[in-house]
């Protein structure tokens, strides 16, 4: 691969994070950006387990989907109250 | 345009800078100042740790290439991934909060979400439609 080829690729990464607000996940943003990943791993294993993947791709899969589950759970335990509430 | 590419290569030469140097960086107050105390790779981009803990994303450092290097995503491995997963789960476990910017809860779990998305995007249009109707 060139140089250049490297370069359009970064750009190219770049651009696909920024347009899913992921490259600086704005404070008020994470469970949003949390919740559409793991919607996004889920299709993704769904797909794995149709086409029967590897057994370690699935697993892998499913291992990042429990962790995203638990990082949203304990961040929504965590989460600020509301000044009223 | 040969000034200038000399000049990139010559800053590319030189970069990152080294511990204890002073770096100039973007933050939610402007433009800041610090000692860098170590330069750390995440999962997708390099992390710069300033003296005061601090935690800034390479791509908010001022005065590096024009180029970022960031990794690609074969290059992360099952092993790197998990300990990344240990170090969030545990961070969270202890009511740490990611929503305090440049923090190190905030950006393990930017990279960890960028990786992530990164390695299970969409690639075909129907593959698109399928997430967004999840």
């Amino acid at each position: 691969m060139s140089g250049s080829d490297e370069e359009t690729e970064e750009l190219q990464v770049w651009k696909v994070l920024s347009e899913a607000g992921l490259v600086e996940i704005r404070l008020d943003e994470f469970a949003a950006r949390i919740n559409d990943v793991k919607r996004m791993v889920m299709v993704r294993l769904h797909k794995l387990l149709d086409f029967n993947a590897s057994i370690q791709e699935c697993e892998s899969a499913a291992y990042l989907l429990g962790t995203l589950k638990e990082l949203e759970l304990k961040l929504q335990a965590n989460a600020p109250k509301p000044p009223d509430s | 345009m040969m000034q200038s590419t000399a000049r990139q290569l010559c800053i590319e030469a030189s970069w990152p800078p080294a511990e204890g140097e002073i770096i100039t960086f973007k933050s939610s107050n402007g433009f800041e100042m610090n000692i860098l105390k170590e330069v750390r790779w995440g999962l997708v981009w390099r992390d710069f740790i300033l003296e005061d803990g601090r935690v800034i994303p390479e791509h908010r450092i001022s005065g590096g290439p024009q180029r970022q290097v960031w990794r690609k995503i074969s290059e992360v491995s099952d092993i790197e991934r998990e300990e990344c997963e240990g170090r969030l789960l545990a961070m969270a476990a202890v009511g740490m909060d990611p929503r305090k910017r440049d923090e190190s809860f905030w950006a393990e779990l930017n990279q960890y979400l960028a990786y992530t998305y990164l390695r299970f995007k969409p690639s075909s249009p129907e593959e698109k439609q399928k997430t967004a109707a999840t």
